[in-house]
C-alpha cells in the first residue's frame, strides 16, 4: 500500500514538473481582451524613469481612464532577453519601450508587433509629428509603435569657461575648431570622450556633417567604413586626438560632474541630459548651456542634427493589445506629451506640447526649422553587429589614437559579413 | 507482495525525485538546449535555423575570440600564480603563530564581496585620474601607466584585483590543509633537523597535495570562467582587448542577438573546462603520497 502510494506520488510530482516545463515552453499569447481602460502593464528599460511614468498616470487616468503599472529594467541586455522571451509565453507585454532601427524590423518581420499605422496617420493630420520622424517607425511602408521619447544630440558646454576665454557659441566648423585652439592653449580640455559604449558621436557627427548621404550609406551598406572619406574624417579625428582636444578616455568621472569642475568644457551629448547636469548641481541657462554643433561642411545647404528616439511598443499577441494601442494614441496628443515633458523635463516630439524648460523648448523650435536635417543617430542607425564591433574599434581608436585603417577594416569585415547574410 | 528493502527503494526515490526533476529541467535540459542551439543561427525570435558546424568555425576564424582565449589563459596562470600563490605563503606565515587567525581576517573579508562589488572598487582606484593615478600624483609621480585602458596591463591589474579577493579563502583552506596534517611525521622531521624550505619541501608540501589539488582545481575551474570583474571594471574594453572568453559568450548572445555563436562559446568553455577540471584532478589525485 505505502509502495503504491508512493509510485502515485512520484508519478504525479513527474507529472506536475513535466506540465510546468510543457508551460513554460509553450508558445503563444493569451486572447486580446479588447479592454480599452484599466491598468496597463509596462515594461521598460529606462528603470530610472519610473518616478516619471508614475508621474504621468494622473493625467492618463483623467483623459483615458488608463494608468500605467510600470516594470523597470536596468540592464539593457537582460531586459531586451525578457522582452524577446515574453514573446513565446502568453505573457507578451501590452506596452514596452524598445529601440529603433534594425532592432524593431527584427520584431516586425517575426509578426510580433501590432500595427500603428491608423495612430500615425490621425497624429500627422493633426500636426501632432513630423514626416521624418514616421519614417522612423515604418517598416515595410507600415508603422510600428509610437516614439516614446526624443532627444537630439547636440553640444553642451559650461557657460563660465566660454565667459572667462571669451567664447561665442560657435556657429561654424572654423569657428568650433577656434574655439577648441583657445581652451587648449588656455590649458583647458576642449571635449569630453569616453572609450565605453559612448564612443560614437563625434564620428557621427562628422561623417554626417560633411555628408549626410555618406553617412545613410554606411546604415545601408552602400558605403563602405574603408571608403576614403570615412578614411580621411577618422584622420581629421586623429590630428583633434593629437593636438590634445579630448579628456582621458579611461577616466570614470561622471560626465556632468567633470563639465561641472571644468575638466573640460564642451560634451556632445542627447538633449536628456539636462536631467543628468540639473542633478550635478548645475542651472541650465546660467551654469551650461547647448548648441546646435555646425555642419562639418560649409557647402552644405542644412545642418544635420541628430536624433534619438525610443519606440513604446505593442505586442501583437498581448492580452492587453487593445488597451496599450488605446494608450498609444494618447500618448501622441499634445496633452500626453506636455505632461511628459514636466513629468522629465526633455523636449517633446509634438510641437504643439508645451515644453516647461526654456532652453530645450528653443532647441525643439529651432530643429524643427528648414535650416536643420535630421537624421537617425548612429546607434539606431547602424545594425547591430556592426554597431557592436564600431563601438568597440572606436573605443580602442580614442584609447589609442592611431593610423584609423586598422580600425576601420575591423568594422568593414563585420559589415561585409552582415550584409552578405542580409542578401 | 513487495519486500521490505523493494519498499525502501521506493520511498528513497520518492524522496530524490524533485531533485533529479530540478537538477533535469534547470541544469541538463538548458544543457542540452545550449549544445543544440550551438548548432543553429538564432536571434531570440522565431525558430532557429540549422547551421552544422557554422558558428565553431566563425568562432575560431575571428581574431576577437582568440584575443578572448588568450586573456582567458592569462588569467588561468595569474590566478595560479598570485592568489594561489599568495595564499599558500600566507597560510604558511601565520601556520602555528600565535594569533595567526586573526592576521588572515583581513584577507577574508574580500571574499564576501561580489565580482560586480570588486571591480566596481578596483575601477574606483584604477581608472584614469583616479584614487590611485592622484595617490601617486601626491608623491609626485604624474606619469602614470593607464592601468585599464592599456592592453594587457588591464587584463593583469584586473587578476591582481580579483586577486585580493581570493587570498584570504586559498590561505584559509591551506590552513585547513596544514592543520590536518599529523603531528608525528611532523616533529619526526623536526628531530631530523628540517626546518624552513627543508621541512616544506619535504614534508608539508608532499602532505598538502590532495588540497593543493582541489584548491588548484578550484581556480582553474573560476578562472575560465571569469566574467563579473572584468564587466565591472573595462567590460572587456577597450575594443575587446580585456575580454574573456565568458564576456565573449555574453555579448555575442545577449547584446548582438546571436544565440547561436554565443551558445557556441558556451559549449566549448563548457568542454575546455571539463577537460581542464578531469584531467588535472585525475592526474593529481590518483598520485600516491610518496615522502
Amino acid at each position: 500500500m505505502n509502495s503504491r502510494r508512493t509510485k502515485i506520488g512520484a508519478a504525479v510530482a513527474a507529472l506536475a514538473a513535466s506540465a510546468m516545463l510543457l508551460a513554460a515552453c509553450s508558445g503563444g499569447g493569451a486572447a486580446d481582451s479588447g479592454e480599452t481602460t484599466g491598468t496597463l502593464d509596462f515594461y521598460t528599460n529606462k528603470a530610472a524613469w519610473e518616478p516619471d511614468f508614475d508621474e504621468l498616470n494622473g493625467a492618463s487616468e483623467t483623459s483615458v481612464d488608463i494608468s500605467l503599472n510600470t516594470t523597470g529594467y536596468s540592464d539593457a541586455d537582460q531586459y531586451d532577453a525578457f522582452i524577446k522571451q515574453s514573446f513565446r509565453t502568453s505573457k507578451s507585454p501590452g506596452l514596452f519601450t524598445w529601440q529603433t532601427g534594425s532592432s524593431l524590423t527584427e520584431l516586425v518581420d517575426e509578426g510580433l508587433i501590432a500595427e500603428t499605422t491608423d495612430i500615425w496617420s490621425n497624429a500627422v493630420d493633426e500636426g501632432w509629428v513630423t514626416e521624418d520622424l514616421r519614417e522612423t517607425y515604418t517598416v515595410d511602408g507600415k508603422q510600428y509603435c509610437v516614439p516614446m521619447n526624443i532627444a537630439y544630440w547636440v553640444m553642451y558646454y559650461n557657460t563660465k569657461i566660454f565667459e572667462e576665454q571669451g567664447i561665442e557659441v560657435p556657429t561654424t566648423w572654423e569657428e568650433l575648431d577656434a574655439a577648441a585652439e583657445t581652451l587648449k592653449s588656455a590649458g583647458i580640455t576642449p571635449y569630453y570622450q569616453t572609450s565605453t559604449l559612448f564612443t560614437f558621436q563625434w564620428f557621427q557627427q562628422m561623417v554626417a556633417g560633411t555628408d549626410p548621404e555618406l553617412y545613410e550609406g554606411l546604415s545601408t551598406g552602400e558605403v563602405e567604413y574603408t571608403d576614403p572619406e570615412i578614411v580621411d574624417i577618422m584622420n581629421m579625428w586623429l590630428d583633434q586626438h593629437e593636438a590634445g582636444w579630448f579628456s582621458d578616455a579611461g577616466s570614470t568621472v561622471d560626465p556632468a560632474v567633470g563639465l561641472k569642475q571644468g575638466d573640460y568644457a564642451m560634451i556632445n551629448f542627447g538633449s536628456f541630459f539636462n536631467g543628468s547636469l540639473d542633478g550635478a548641481g548645475m542651472v541650465s541657462g546660467e551654469d551650461y548651456d547647448m548648441f546646435v554643433i555646425p555642419k562639418t561642411n560649409p557647402d552644405l545647404e542644412r545642418t544635420p542634427v541628430a536624433v534619438e528616439s525610443g519606440p513604446l511598443c505593442v505586442a501583437e499577441n498581448a492580452a492587453q493589445k487593445a488597451l496599450g494601442l488605446a494608450y498609444s494614441e494618447w500618448w501622441m496628443s499634445p496633452e500626453a506629451q506636455t505632461a511628459w515633458s514636466e513629468a522629465r523635463g526633455d523636449v517633446a516630439f509634438n510641437p504643439k506640447a508645451t515644453v516647461s524648460d526654456p532652453m530645450l523648448d528653443e532647441l525643439g523650435t529651432t530643429v524643427a526649422s528648414d535650416d536643420y536635417l535630421v537624421y537617425d543617430r548612429y546607434y539606431e542607425a547602424t545594425p547591430t553587429p556592426i554597431l557592436t564591433v564600431a563601438l568597440e574599434q572606436f573605443g580602442a581608436f580614442i584609447a589609442n589614437p592611431g593610423d584609423p585603417l586598422p580600425f576601420l577594416e575591423i568594422i568593414q569585415a563585420e559589415a561585409d559579413k552582415y550584409w552578405a547574410d542580409q542578401e | 507482495m513487495a519486500s521490505r528493502g523493494s519498499q525502501y527503494q521506493w520511498s528513497a526515490r520518492g524522496f530524490i525525485a524533485p531533485g533529479v526533476i530540478l537538477v533535469a529541467v534547470l541544469l541538463y535540459l538548458p544543457l542540452l538546449w545550449t549544445t543544440f542551439l550551438s548548432f543553429t543561427e538564432y536571434n531570440g525570435l522565431g525558430d532557429p535555423d540549422w547551421i552544422g558546424f557554422g558558428n565553431f568555425a566563425e568562432m575560431f576564424e575571428d581574431p576577437g575570440f582568440i584575443v578572448s582565449l588568450l586573456n582567458t589563459l592569462l588569467w588561468v596562470v595569474g590566478t595560479l600564480l598570485i592568489p594561489v600563490g599568495i595564499g599558500l605563503a600566507l597560510a604558511l606565515l601565520t601556520w602555528n603563530l600565535p594569533g595567526g587567525v586573526w592576521l588572515r581576517v583581513p584577507f577574508l573579508i574580500p571574499y564576501a564581496l561580489s565580482g560586480i562589488g570588486v571591480g566596481l572598487i578596483w575601477s574606483f582606484i584604477l581608472s584614469s585620474n583616479g584614487a590611485l593615478d592622484q595617490a601617486l600624483g601626491a608623491f609626485g609621480i604624474a606619469d602614470t601607466p593607464r592601468w585599464l585602458v592599456d592592453a594587457p596591463l588591464n587584463t593583469v591589474v584586473m587578476i591582481i584585483a580579483a586577486a585580493w579577493q581570493g587570498v584570504g579563502v586559498n590561505a584559509l583552506l591551506f590552513t585547513i590543509g596544514l592543520n590536518s596534517i599529523p603531528k608525528e611525521p611532523l616533529e619526526a622531521a623536526r628531530v631530523d633537523g628540517a626546518t624552513g624550505g627543508r621541512l616544506f619541501t619535504s614534508i608539508l608540501w608532499p602532505m598538502l597535495r590532495p588540497l593543493t589539488a582541489v584548491v588548484v582545481g578550484l581556480s582553474i575551474v573560476a578562472s575560465l570562467k571569469t566574467f563579473d570583474i572584468v564587466l565591472g571594471m573595462t567590460k572587456g574594453g577597450p575594443g575587446g582587448a580585456s575580454e574573456t572568453l565568458a564576456l565573449t559568450m555574453y555579448k555575442e548572445t545577449f547584446v548582438n542577438s546571436d544565440y547561436g555563436l554565443g551558445s557556441a562559446i558556451a559549449v566549448f568553455l563548457t568542454i575546455v573546462t571539463m577537460i581542464a577540471a578531469v584531467l588535472y584532478l585525475r592526474q593529481q589525485l590518483s598520485k600516491k603520497h610518496e615522502f
